[in-house]
């Protein structure tokens, strides 16, 4: 299914204010200073169209970082229920990386020979409007991942939005959820002509070229080695002392899912909840006995790049768990352990 | 609300018994406190749960007894961290949370008309015994079937009475070893591999099932393999820290395998394989 709408510059909020009658929007906000970061929105007013991504992914409004899995009471035996969410809710203007995320998190949390049923709840009653990029942002590199700056239909969206450059936004309708998120406000739509979708084109071949040819990742060369376990050992030790094991890359992925499980009770009543980990983390994989099978550092940053990138893991989950938003590269405090940079080294087999 | 599946939701379990096995070991006897749903519950050997000490979380546990004595489950607990500790300050009565069951078993039907070695090293013995019990008592599908096992001191041997009963039945070779010797112990002194030479094992037509610390795991297949037996016909658990047990949280990857989904029985030959 796909068809493509008209939509009023000026009207937007018009729309997400449609929107906000039957769901909860979720879309980019400017916070102080500089950062734009996804936040429910009471208003249309607070929402910036004018960003080039988020500084965080939107992932933390369907894999929350903190989720309450189960409650559970003690009133002489234990009674246990689950704890969902179902609010329905839109993301409005999410880049096309991060809808790519969205759908990595379809083939993992959501996979449905087993379905985490607190993710698949969430995303149900989710529906996603993307914005496609005009410009790349700075360190990103979707176009080596085959995530953007454009989507194609079947890529994820429900809608995609692309700004015709003068009155209008291009609304390309892919989904039944996006068909409903039109109905919402029908009488802002148009249909687009066939020169509106040769705009579209242009408008993409033209964002593909402004990519920076830096930070480039080569992902089939830095793929085979990571696959083949054919990279050098030395480069994971060297890039190893680099990594304060802050987890920063592991939170700021859209793409990474690791989580821990914890209690919290008092007086016998209770609540279980799991909340993010991260595979830089020693603990991750320490047992109760105090083994560690990854004991070192190195271990653990080879651990990423093989979750990331390896044949074995995009047969497994049906994608790559990277979709080149570059934000690792951003929130890395050494500035070097970036999926590019790591997935170059490991290409050049160099590390300096 | 519609009721939908849940990976994490755990069914609650009633301790029905509790038996000392070792100083820091114990069996616990479980059974559900909804007769239909334990009625309903089906396992088999190598499986593990996920087992909730509602405070204090869940940690993964391979069962100890077989599918075949469906009444209750045993699970034998070594107390190492909070929450086995606080599992074995617990008694009969005491409610706790179950998930499962979870993860592949160990081959059963594959192996019918096959010898069959068993090898337990300390705490591994339990989930062998799972299997022990299976075939037993469906004993004219197997062929042979040994049993060697160690532990570090004669105190440290579970199921003490049992291992009686192995040892007296025709059917079943047992010898056991310990690591050091106590007062009172009449039997072997040494480690596990030096019982081969007292087993008369055929490697052809036998498969060979191993459970116990890494380290004995890794002597016993060197041997295993120097002896001549097919790398598919040496059968291991592999063990690490699980989280969720249904491939989900991350915690128990080796390469691109999940030990709670994937394994945790593995052959020698695709541990082999496992890449990281």
């Amino acid at each position: 299914m796909s068809r493509a709408l008209k939509l009023q510059k000026s009207r937007w909020p018009e729309w997400v204010a449609a929107l906000q009658r039957t769901a909860a929007v979720i879309a980019p906000v400017r916070l102080h200073g500089e950062d734009v970061a996804f936040e429910r929105i009471t208003s249309p007013s607070e929402i910036t169209l004018d960003f080039d991504n988020t500084a965080d992914p939107p992932k933390r409004f369907l894999f929350p970082q903190v989720e309450p899995l189960l409650r559970y009471r003690r009133n002489g035996g234990y009674a246990v229920e689950p704890v969902y969410d179902e609010e329905p809710r839109v993301f409005f203007a999410i880049r096309c990386c991060d809808v790519s995320a969205v759908r990595f998190f379809d083939f993992t949390l959501g996979a449905q020979d087993l379905p985490d049923s607190y993710y698949t709840a969430r995303r149900a009653g989710t529906a996603l409007i993307a914005l496609a990029c005009h410009e790349p942002c700075q360190s990103c590199f979707c176009v080596c991942a085959d995530t953007g700056p454009f989507l194609p239909p079947g890529g994820g969206y429900d809608i995609q939005l692309t700004d015709l450059g003068g009155e209008h936004y291009l609304a390309e309708v892919d989904t039944d959820k996006g068909e409903a998120l039109v109905a919402a406000a029908a009488e802002l739509f148009a249909p687009a002509s066939d020169d509106d979708l040769a705009q579209r084109r242009a408008l993409e071949e033209a964002s593909e070229k402004r990519f920076p040819s830096e930070p480039r990742l080569y992902f089939a060369a830095s793929s085979r080695k990571v696959s083949l376990d054919t990279a050098e050992a030395e480069l994971w030790q060297r890039m190893a002392r680099w990594c304060v094991a802050c987890g920063g890359c592991t939170h700021i992925c859209p793409t990474c899912y690791c989580f821990n499980v914890t209690d919290a009770q008092r007086n016998g009543d209770g609540l279980r909840s799991r909340r993010w980990d991260s595979c830089q983390y020693a603990g991750l994989t320490r047992e109760a006995s105090g083994h560690n099978p990854r004991p070192e550092q190195s271990d653990r940053v080879k651990r990423r790049v093989f979750h990331k990138i390896s044949y074995q893991y995009v047969a497994r989950d049906g994608m790559q768990g990277c979709v080149g938003c570059g934000r690792c590269t951003r929130i890395c405090p050494g500035l070097r352990l970036g999926l590019p940079e790591v997935g170059e080294a490991i290409r050049r087999a160099e590390w300096k | 609300m519609e009721k939908r599946p849940n990976i994490y939701l755990p069914e609650i379990a009633r301790i029905v018994e509790v038996r000392d096995e070792t100083p820091d070991t114990k069996t616990f006897v479980f059974r559900f406190r909804d007769d239909q749903f334990h009625d309903s519950f089906a396992w088999r050997p190598g499986q593990f749960v996920e087992l909730s000490v509602f405070g204090l979380g869940e940690a993964p546990f391979g069962f100890a007894s077989s599918p075949t004595r469906k009444e209750s489950f045993d699970i034998t607990i070594r107390a190492v961290g909070a929450l086995t500790r606080a599992l074995h300050a617990m008694g009969t009565g005491d409610e706790v949370g179950i998930r499962g069951p979870l993860g592949n078993h160990f081959p059963f039907d594959d192996v019918q008309g096959r010898n069959i070695l068993f090898i337990g090293g300390g705490i591994g013995l339990p989930p062998l015994r799972s299997l022990i019990h299976n075939m037993l008592d469906e004993r004219d599908k197997f062929g042979e079937i040994t049993i060697l096992y160690g532990a570090r001191t004669p105190t440290d041997l579970v199921y003490k009475e049992e291992l009686k009963e192995w040892e007296q039945r025709s059917d079943v070779k047992f010898i056991v070893t310990v690591d050091r010797s106590e007062p009172g112990w009449e039997g072997n002194v040494g480690l596990v591999p030096m019982l081969f030479s007292k087993a008369d094992i055929k490697p052809d037509g036998t498969t060979a099932y191993i459970c116990g610390p890494p380290v004995m795991i890794r002597f016993v297949i060197q041997d295993l393999v120097s002896m001549g037996f097919a790398e598919e016909n040496i059968i291991s658990t592999l063990e690490r820290h699980m989280k969720c047990g249904v491939g989900k949280c991350n915690h128990c990857c080796i390469g691109h395998k999940y030990v709670c989904r994937d394994g945790p029985v593995f052959s020698y030959k695709q541990m082999k394989g496992l890449l990281e």
